[in-house]
């Protein structure tokens, strides 16, 4: 498999402390991995620093075998690596116009926005949403608008920050239903979390956070 | 003349269609909304600006624009005044004592309200807007026309209290604009001149019109922050 996103010398520091200093880290194309560790241990920063959003000290970045920066975050990056919160939020317009928004950003045509929102749409199975408005959805309902608003732009890589925690029952499993169709378009999908279901799901690599080490488990 | 008497006497002012009395309030209008609409967008942009970026001196600047909130008005009118004169760096344009003048004047006095509750409003605001649109790939323009579109009401609210500090102040009118009847007597500068010569009815039909405008204002505001609660969403 190829690697896709490989990062050498990776150190955040937050004042003095080191959170994390991790030799190397690397992910491989079409792969879905889960990063585990117990809470506070940098999961949420790291894979921040990997969208661009916190800041980290790196000796080498590679990405699909070409170099690159991580400050600044280069439009390369940008266009390929989407980040999803732990509590996503909702731009207050209306569920599609969420779910387009990065179309739009991108300067997709409308027709174009229209028909990929619509299939989105129907993958999240939020069409019934369509028009409501985005501050009243349930956890499990803004969960999956935000996967549908993420995977809409067919990024290479995809970090879930805690997919499914706050959620139980129906909303629940409906998230992780969505997740091992995520992996089929080919992207790669990075998910920190507790959830043992999602760790269980086939095919899904395990990394361990621990001390400020990254631990590649079977 | 009782109060009583004043006040009908004011009403009856207003609703004869006074052409001195409009004209004043169409001076106070005029001046006050040019001056807004200039100072507002600098003002967002310089808000959003400092709100959303961490820079050394970052806390001086926001110090300076809380200080420059409780300015007196008669200050910045008397250091107005001096630029404007004749001998003043700003003397070739002739602004003293025109509605021009007074336009720089409420510019001057607006900007830093507007900015101040533009910083507050966007400090304020949920760090994820911000985020989800980079992440979402939206450039820096983009990412600032979202935020500022989440912090709507705020921003709103930032206009109206920069609309009602412009529009009550005197101090600054009365030195740049200099209280020429029909020409740079603004409501402010009238009721001060009216009360000095003892002319009660006309003040009071003046401060009556700004009263007024200050409900209208306000209750604008308060419909569209009602509806956002309605919405769910934040005011």
């Amino acid at each position: 498999m190829s690697a896709l996103l490989t990062i050498r010398g990776l150190k955040k520091r937050h004042g003095e402390r080191l959170l994390f200093d991790i030799d190397e880290l690397s992910l491989d194309a079409a792969s879905a991995y889960v990063l585990t560790g117990v809470n506070g241990v940098g999961k949420s920063t790291l894979l921040r620093v990997l969208a661009g959003l916190d800041s980290a000290q790196v000796d080498s970045v590679s990405f699909e075998g070409k170099p690159v920066a991580l400050h600044p975050y280069p439009q390369l990056l940008r266009r390929a690596i989407v980040y999803v919160h732990q509590h996503p939020i909702m731009f207050s317009t209306s569920v599609a116009q969420n779910i387009g928004y990065g179309l739009i950003a991108r300067g997709e045509a409308k027709a174009r926005v229209a028909s990929l929102v619509e299939e989105a749409m129907a993958w999240a199975g939020v069409g019934y949403l369509r028009d409501t408005d985005p501050a009243r959805l349930s956890g499990g309902e803004k969960q999956r608008v935000a996967l549908a608003r993420a995977r809409v732009l067919q990024p290479r890589l995809l970090l879930l920050d805690e997919p499914t925690a706050n959620l139980d029952g129906a909303a629940r499993e409906q998230v992780i239903a969505l997740i091992p169709t995520l992996m089929e378009q080919g992207t790669t999908v990075v998910m920190a979390c507790h959830d043992r279901d999602l760790i269980g799901l086939p095919g899904v690599r395990r990394l361990k956070l621990r001390d400020g080490r990254l631990e590649y488990r079977a | 003349m009782s109060l009583y008497d004043a006040t009908a006497h004011a009403f009856a002012l207003l609703f004869s269609g006074d052409a001195a009395l409009w004209r004043i309030i169409w001076v106070s209008l005029k001046t006050s909304i040019i001056g807004l609409l200039l100072a507002t967008p600098p003002a967002v942009l310089l808000g959003y600006a400092i709100a959303m970026h961490r820079f050394p001196g970052r806390r001086i600047v926001v110090w300076l624009a809380q200080c420059a909130l409780s300015l007196p008005t008669v200050l910045i009118g008397l250091v107005l005044y001096l630029l404007l004169s004749r001998r003043g760096p700003l003397g070739p344009l002739e602004w003293l004592f025109s509605q021009s003048g007074i336009i720089l004047g409420q510019f001057v006095v607006g900007l830093p309200v507007l900015l101040a509750f533009t910083l507050a409003a966007v400090q304020g605001l949920d760090a994820r807007y911000a985020e989800t649109a980079r992440a979402l790939g939206a450039s820096r323009w983009r990412v600032m026309t979202t935020v500022l579109h989440e912090a709507r009401y705020g921003v709103m609210a930032a206009v109206i209290s920069g609309f009602g500090r412009v529009i009550s102040e005197v101090g600054c009118a009365l030195m740049v604009g200099g209280n020429i009847e029909g020409e740079t007597r603004t409501i402010t500068t009238a009721i001060a001149l009216e009360t000095s010569k003892g002319e009660f009815a006309q003040g009071i039909a003046l401060g009556i019109v700004l009263v007024a405008l200050a409900l209208l204002m306000n209750g604008a505001l308060m419909l569209l922050q009602g509806e956002a609660h309605a919405a769910g969403g934040r005011a």
